[in-house]
C-alpha cells in the first residue's frame, strides 16, 4: 500500500518538468534549420548562450539584484502600510465610508498611467520603481485587510464584549491574528503587482534591471536576451512568492493540522 | 441568610425591540421582549424553554449587556467589584490561532491585574473537574473534538470565577452520550461552587435533568415557571419524579407551540 503511494509520488515529481519539456521541445524543433525562424522566435540553444555569456558578463546578476531590490522595497512598504490602514479602519466605520472612494479610485488607476508622473517625481533612479511599486501593491493590501478585519467572525467578538475587553484589546487578540489570511493573500497577489510596478518603471525609463534589459535587447531584436530576462523575472517572482508560502505555513500552522 | 433573601439576579419589566439599537433588523417596534421579570438565586439552575424565536437568547444577550433594554431594570448582585458573567454560546468561540492553553488563559491577556499563576492553578483544577487531560494543552481547537472544544469554552468561561453563567443552548451540538457527561459535570460543579446558571434549551429532558427551575416562554413574556427541584444534581432519567416533570413541561410547551402554528 505505502509502497504503491511513494510510487505515484515519484510519477508525479517526473510529471512536473514534462509540460516545460515538451515545451522546449517543440520549440527546438520549431526553429531548428531557419535562421529567420530563429530571428522572430529565438532558439533553446540561443537563449543558453545568451543566458551564459550575462551570468559571465555579471550583468544578468545585476540587473536581478536591481530590480528584486526595487520589487521587493515596494512591495515591504506597500503591503506593510497597506495592512496597517486597511486594519485601522476597522476601528471608524466613518472614516472608512470616506476612504473608500478614494482607495477604488487609486485601485483602478492603470499603473502605467501613473508611472510618468512618478518618474518625473523621483528620478530615473530606482525610487521611481520603489515608488511604483508601493503604488502597485498598496491598494490590494488596503482592501484585502479591511475586507479581513470585517470579516471576524461574531462570536469572536461577542466572547470578548462578554470579557469586558476594551477595543484595543478587541483589535489586538481578535481582528489583526483573525485577519492574518487576508494579508497573507495580499502578499501572494502583491507579488507580481510588485515586479509589474518595478518593471514598468524599468521600462519607461531606467539605466539599470531586468526591465532595461529587455527594452535595450528588444530593440536591438536580440531575442535570446528578452527570454532570459523573462525567464528571470518568472523566477524571482517564484522564488518570491514560495517565501511567502514558507511565511503563510510558519504563521498558519494551526491550519495545517 | 441575608445572601438567601437576596437574589444574585433581579430583573424587573424588562422591555426590549430593536428600534432601542438605533438599527431596524427586525420589524421596528416589533417587540422581542415584554414586560419579563425574574429572579436568579445562588446555586441554582434555571432552565429557559421556548419555540425559536420567543426572546430567549436576547434575553441572555441583555443581561451579558450585548444589547440595551428598551425599559426595565436588570439587577446584578455580585460580591466582586467587577460583574462579569461567564457566557457559553451554542457554537464555540475558541480561537483557532491559540493553542487550548492560550485561550483558557485568555482572561489574563484581557485583564493584566489578574494572578496568572493563579489562574493556570485553576486552569488545571478545572481541566480534571472536566475530565479534559493536560496534554490537550498545547493543541490547537481544530484538533480536539465537538465535545471537547465545548467542555474547553465551558472553562474558558470559568476562568475569571463569575458568579452568574449564562448558557445558550451549549450542549445541543454534541452527541447523546456526550451530552449526558457534561450535563452531569456541570451540574457537579454549580452544586460545588455555589455559582448560579441561566440555560437556554429546547430540550426539556435537559431542563428536567439538571435544572432546579424550568419557565417557558412564549411571544417574549415568560408564561409560566415549574419548580423542578431545589438543589442542583442531576435527577436520574426514569424515575417517576423525572417522567411527571416531564409530562408537565411537555404538555405547557407543547400548547404554547401550537398556538404558534
Amino acid at each position: 500500500m505505502t509502497k504503491s503511494k511513494s510510487k505515484s509520488k515519484i510519477f508525479e515529481l517526473l510529471l512536473y518538468p514534462a509540460p516545460l519539456l515538451a515545451f522546449i521541445i517543440i520549440w527546438y524543433f520549431a526553429t531548428q534549420g531557419s535562421q529567420e525562424r530563429q530571428f522572430t522566435f529565438s532558439s533553446p540553444e540561443k537563449v543558453s548562450e545568451a543566458f551564459l555569456r550575462l551570468v559571465q558578463s555579471g550583468e544578468l546578476l545585476q540587473n536581478c539584484k536591481v530590480t528584486i531590490l526595487e520589487a521587493l522595497s515596494g512591495f515591504l512598504l506597500g503591503t506593510t502600510s497597506g495592512a496597517i490602514i486597511g486594519l485601522s479602519l476597522w476601528y471608524s466605520s466613518l472614516v472608512a465610508k470616506i476612504a473608500k472612494p478614494y482607495i477604488t479610485a487609486l485601485a483602478t488607476v492603470p499603473i502605467f498611467a501613473l508611472a510618468p508622473i512618478v518618474i518625473s517625481w523621483f528620478g530615473i533612479d530606482i525610487y521611481s520603481k520603489i515608488a511604483l511599486a508601493f503604488l502597485s501593491t498598496v491598494t490590494v493590501a488596503i482592501v484585502q485587510s479591511y475586507q479581513g478585519a470585517m470579516a471576524v467572525e461574531p462570536r469572536f467578538l461577542r466572547l470578548m464584549h462578554v470579557l469586558g475587553a476594551s477595543r484595543g484589546q478587541i483589535f489586538r487578540l481578535v481582528v489583526v491574528p483573525s485577519s492574518l489570511i487576508w494579508v497573507l493573500n495580499a502578499m501572494k497577489l502583491n507579488i507580481g503587482l510588485a515586479l509589474l510596478g518595478a518593471f514598468i518603471g524599468e521600462f519607461i525609463s531606467a539605466e539599470q534591471g531586468l526591465g532595461f534589459m529587455i527594452v535595450k535587447a528588444s530593440g536591438l531584436y536580440d531575442m535570446a536576451t528578452v527570454f532570459v530576462g523573462v525567464i528571470a523575472l518568472i523566477v524571482i517572482a517564484l522564488l518570491l512568492t514560495s517565501l511567502v508560502e514558507q511565511l503563510e505555513k510558519h504563521l498558519m500552522k494551526w491550519k495545517v493540522h | 441568610m441575608s445572601n438567601e433573601v437576596k437574589p444574585l439576579l433581579t430583573i424587573d419589566g424588562l422591555c426590549f425591540d430593536f428600534s432601542s439599537q438605533g438599527q431596524a433588523i427586525e420589524k421596528p417596534g416589533n417587540q422581542i421582549l415584554n414586560q419579563v421579570s425574574l429572579t436568579v438565586r445562588k446555586g441554582e439552575i434555571v432552565c429557559i424553554l421556548g419555540a425559536s424565536g420567543c426572546g430567549k437568547t436576547t434575553l441572555l444577550n441583555l443581561i451579558a449587556g450585548l444589547l440595551t433594554a428598551t425599559k426595565g431594570v436588570i439587577e446584578l448582585n455580585t460580591q466582586k467589584p467587577t460583574k462579569r458573567l461567564g457566557y457559553i454560546f451554542q457554537s464555540d468561540p475558541l480561537f483557532p490561532w491559540r493553542t487550548v492553553k492560550d485561550n483558557l488563559l485568555l482572561a489574563a491577556d484581557i485583564d493584566r491585574s489578574l494572578d496568572k499563576n493563579a489562574l493556570v492553578q485553576s486552569m488545571l483544577q478545572y481541566l480534571s473537574m472536566f475530565h479534559l487531560s493536560e496534554q490537550i494543552l498545547t493543541k490547537y481547537p481544530i484538533q480536539l473534538s465537538g465535545g471537547m472544544r465545548q467542555r474547553v469554552s465551558i472553562i474558558q468561561s470559568l476562568m475569571f470565577d463569575p458568579e452568574l453563567l449564562l448558557l445558550d443552548e451549549p450542549f445541543s451540538a454534541l452527541d447523546y452520550y456526550t451530552k449526558l457527561k457534561l450535563e452531569s459535570e456541570f451540574s457537579q460543579f454549580v452544586k460545588e461552587r455555589g455559582t448560579a446558571a441561566i440555560l437556554v434549551t429546547h430540550d426539556i429532558e435537559e431542563a428536567v435533568a439538571i435544572g432546579n427551575r424550568a419557565l417557558i416562554m412564549n411571544g417574549g413574556k415568560l408564561q409560566k415557571e415549574f419548580l423542578i427541584r431545589s438543589e442542583a444534581a442531576v435527577m436520574e432519567r426514569g424515575t417517576s419524579d423525572f417522567a411527571e416533570k416531564y409530562r408537565e413541561i411537555w404538555s405547557e410547551l407543547k400548547s404554547v407551540v401550537g398556538e404558534i402554528q
